[in-house]
């Protein structure tokens, strides 16, 4: 009986050890590491300051439109929030009326945004993420057109940190969204599709 | 060699936080009871409440009952607050009307970002987010940090760790945010790939207890990695029988709204989740778990 107790606890001890040591390596690395070559990492990085530069020209035309609204503070007021939403979102679609498909996410930085999603998908990190964007709630049928507020108490898809991690890093005003296979880059202010990669999410 | 010192401390100190977490498992306490004392922090649970239907009503009516005997302070709010639509009715319908009693006395509610609010919801003065989507508040002897798992980005990361260091040891660290890492749910399950980047923070800089909502069920997983996990996503929301009870669940409640109550007191945290017919389905006691944040 006491044998028992003291191999069922020795047992439990070096199963917590080893589950401790394994995990703790894992995490930790998986913090540091970006699962994309170094060479990849070169290959992408042109198209990646491309997209970069057309975020920050994005960011530059919100900041010049939202200046000529009252700031929005902090309010108990909900309609003041939507209103100031609104108003926003009408004046960048105005300022940028003929935006398209592909102003942002130019053809060279779309190449380097799939060639990212795919080798983190082929890497260890893969399962993980496909099971992140698995995860989220059913999403109605919805057409995601640029220059268009995303849809009203539609729910997000988180987007997997480990995308994150490697994505190009985005000024506050603007942020990565995944709707089904489609990646977005969305005014979080404004509740706008600046733009849209359709189907490069696997 | 500093490398091999630094690697062989963090293995040390998860090894003991998984054998203190296992011997200071919660205590179920036969005959529970709150201690109320005079400088103990006390608080309301709620996630994924923000329907607008009766049964969240009738569960935000069984928690302003129990203020009567348990007069808690605040109330967390682990996302989903408002489903379905931003417009002023929807505020008025499934926040104003539903906690006005609390409201009315003043009790204070602090919300993180579920997958169903519109992120401009951080300027909602009554959620207290400071316009912010992350944020940190302190009560009493407990720090809370506020995250938003919607997008966990490197900036929230560098952020929740400078944050998690400056704060004492002493004090207690809870998070909370939205998608839980740990989660017997069938309908999300657990938020691997948020866990992979953000656990190890969580454990290297001794957070204490977990809250998440997403799944709507209650759930209290057994300590991971010295860490205490709660999932509170049927404030409002419910799928019934939805809950897959696996080798991580220590108690689960898939059949009725719930709500918890919280107090801590010095070193331990009292806990009670209740139905929204009142029952008592899970409670005890959590001592503050002796961890030392990993240099």
């Amino acid at each position: 009986m006491t044998k028992k107790f003291y191999r069922t606890g020795l047992t439990f001890l070096f199963c917590t050890a080893a589950i401790a040591s394994g995990c703790g390596r894992k995490t930790s690395s998986v913090q540091q590491q970006n699962p994309i070559p170094a060479e990849q990492q070169n290959a992408d990085a042109a198209g990646f300051k491309e997209f970069s530069d057309r975020v920050n020209d994005y960011v530059k035309l919100h900041k010049s439109q939202e200046v000529l609204l009252p700031k929005l503070k902090q309010t108990e007021l909900p309609e003041m929030i939507a209103a100031h939403q609104v108003a926003l979102e009408r004046k960048i679609r105005e300022a940028r009326a003929n935006a398209k498909v592909g102003d942002i996410f130019t053809p060279a930085a779309v190449k380097s945004f799939q060639d990212v999603i795919e080798s983190t998908m082929q890497s260890a990190h893969g399962p993980n993420v496909d099971a992140t964007l698995k995860q989220a709630a059913p999403l109605p049928k919805m057409s995601i057109t640029v220059n268009e507020p995303y849809p009203d108490g539609v729910p997000y898809t988180s987007v997997p940190p480990t995308l994150l991690l490697i994505f190009p890093k985005l000024p506050d005003e603007v942020v990565y969204r995944v709707v089904l296979h489609d990646l977005l880059l969305l005014d979080l202010k404004a509740n706008l599709v600046v733009d849209v990669i359709p189907g490069i999410i696997p | 060699m500093r490398a091999k010192y630094i690697q062989r401390r963090a293995f040390l100190a998860i090894v003991c936080s998984i054998i203190f977490g296992a011997a200071f498992s919660v205590l179920a306490a036969q005959d529970f009871k709150f201690p109320l004392t005079q400088d103990s922090v006390r608080f309301a649970v709620i996630g994924d409440m923000g329907t607008g239907d009766a049964a969240q009503y009738q569960t935000a009516q069984k928690m302003i009952d129990s203020r009567v005997g348990f007069p808690y302070d605040f109330v967390i709010m682990l996302g989903d607050n408002i489903y379905g639509g931003s417009k002023s009715k929807d505020f008025e319908q499934k926040f104003q009307v539903p906690y006005k009693p609390l409201l009315d006395a003043g009790v204070p509610f602090y919300a993180c970002l579920g997958n169903h609010d519109n992120p401009n919801e951080r300027q909602y003065k009554p959620f207290n987010m400071g316009g912010e989507s992350y944020y940190t508040y302190k009560k009493g002897n407990v720090r809370f940090f506020v995250l938003d798992s919607n997008y966990m980005d490197p900036k929230q990361l560098a952020w929740l760790e400078s944050q998690l260091k400056s704060s004492p040891a002493s004090d207690w660290k809870i998070c909370y945010f939205h998608h839980p890492l740990y989660s017997s749910g069938r309908f999300h399950g657990p938020a691997t790939d948020v866990r992979q980047v953000l656990e190890p923070l969580l454990i290297k800089y001794g957070v204490n207890v977990v809250f998440s909502g997403h799944e709507h069920v209650y759930e209290r997983v057994h300590p991971q990695h010295g860490i205490y996990y709660f999932t509170e996503g049927s404030s409002g929301e419910l799928r019934p029988n939805n809950l897959n009870k696996t080798a991580v669940t220590d108690k689960g409640f898939d059949t009725d709204r719930t709500f918890m109550l919280v107090e801590i007191a010095a070193d331990k945290m009292y806990f009670q989740t209740l139905s929204r017919a009142g029952a008592v389905i899970d409670s005890g006691i959590i001592p503050k778990q002796p961890r030392t944040p990993i240099q």
